[in-house]
């Protein structure tokens, strides 16, 4: 299993979901000894969408990416913290554009084994329309992908981990 | 999080009463407010208000998506009304808007929040299934089109 598993990549998106994935990802790197990086994609595709839609205004334009820029450099710290508290060493990277582009580049550039997201909606729905970004990546990325569900067990198995 | 994570009956309110663009934006909070979805009321439309302030978000076609951040919400949440007669919300296409997604999220969720606005922008595209749902006669129809049940 460890051959098999030597990079990993946690996609991140500050939903719950995402931060799940991460702390079940460090366990997995940790129990694995691969390498582990988190990635978090300013979703600079959106913005754009939305200002051609004229659901942004340009000011909200400037205003949400730099909130989002944000958001990820403190999401990364946090996964970065998480890592650490376990004896992980965790590469955090930062891009912009659309998440399951960026994902499925990272994912070859870094030659990555393994992309770990969180649970994905257990609703159905007969629009492609509804397919969110981790969604889009597990079903473009060239690597296998693994989908964190159970947050309780989850948790339960982050905290009980020794260093 | 999904925006079809966000669309449940008591989100959603058809037909709308409203007949002015603030009786809308009051008739969605409320809606909410009901479904314990918000803290308070006031500061909610306090935040939709400065929003719109800047420019209506009543856009062509008749779709209006009015948002914003606050702190009075846990997370990403999602209302949905429809009216059939349509009602002015100074859209850009000076027609009346009769499909509202109305779209909160907190302060430090706004990847999220991006991503669920890009998902109703991808869906509005669709002028088919705008019309249907503007269409609809309950909120269980307007679950029903977005899900597969």
């Amino acid at each position: 299993m460890a051959g098999l598993i030597q990079k990993v990549l946690v996609f991140v998106d500050g939903s719950e979901e995402s931060i799940v994935a991460a702390h079940y990802a460090v366990c997995l790197s940790k129990t694995l000894n691969a390498r582990l990086t988190a990635l978090y994609v300013v979703n600079t595709r959106a913005v754009e969408d939305l200002v051609k839609t004229k659901i942004f205004l340009a000011a909200e334009q400037e205003e949400y990416t730099r909130d989002i820029e944000s958001d990820a450099e403190k999401y990364l710290n946090h996964i970065k913290s998480l890592g650490r508290q376990k004896g992980v060493t965790v590469e955090t990277v930062q891009k912009h554009g659309a998440p399951f582009l960026e994902i499925k580049k990272e994912v070859q550039e870094q030659d990555i084994d393994l992309l770990v997201i969180g649970e994905l909606s257990k609703i159905r729905s007969r629009r492609d329309e509804f397919y969110n970004e981790a969604e889009r990546a597990m079903r473009n990325v060239s690597c296998s992908v693994l989908i964190v569900k159970d947050e309780d067990r989850v948790y339960e198995v982050y905290e009980s981990m020794t260093v | 999080m999904a925006l079809i994570d966000l669309v449940s009956e008591d989100i959603v309110k058809v037909p709308l009463s409203a007949s002015t663009k603030d009786e809308v934006i009051h008739e969605l909070i409320a809606v909410l407010k009901a479904a314990g979805k918000i803290r308070d009321t006031g500061k909610v439309y306090e935040a939709i208000l400065a929003r719109e302030g800047l420019g209506s978000t009543g856009l062509e076609k008749g779709i209006a998506v009015p948002h914003a951040k606050t702190d009075q919400v846990e997370k990403l949440t999602l209302a949905i009304g429809i009216s059939p007669n349509g009602v002015d919300f100074a859209a850009m296409d000076g027609q009346p808007s009769k499909l509202f997604f109305m779209m909160l999220a907190a302060p430090d969720q706004s990847g999220p929040h991006i991503e669920a606005l890009a998902e109703i922008a991808r869906i509005t595209r669709s002028d088919a299934f705008c019309r249907v749902l503007a269409s609809a006669v309950s909120a269980k129809e307007i679950v029903e089109l977005f899900t597969e049940e």
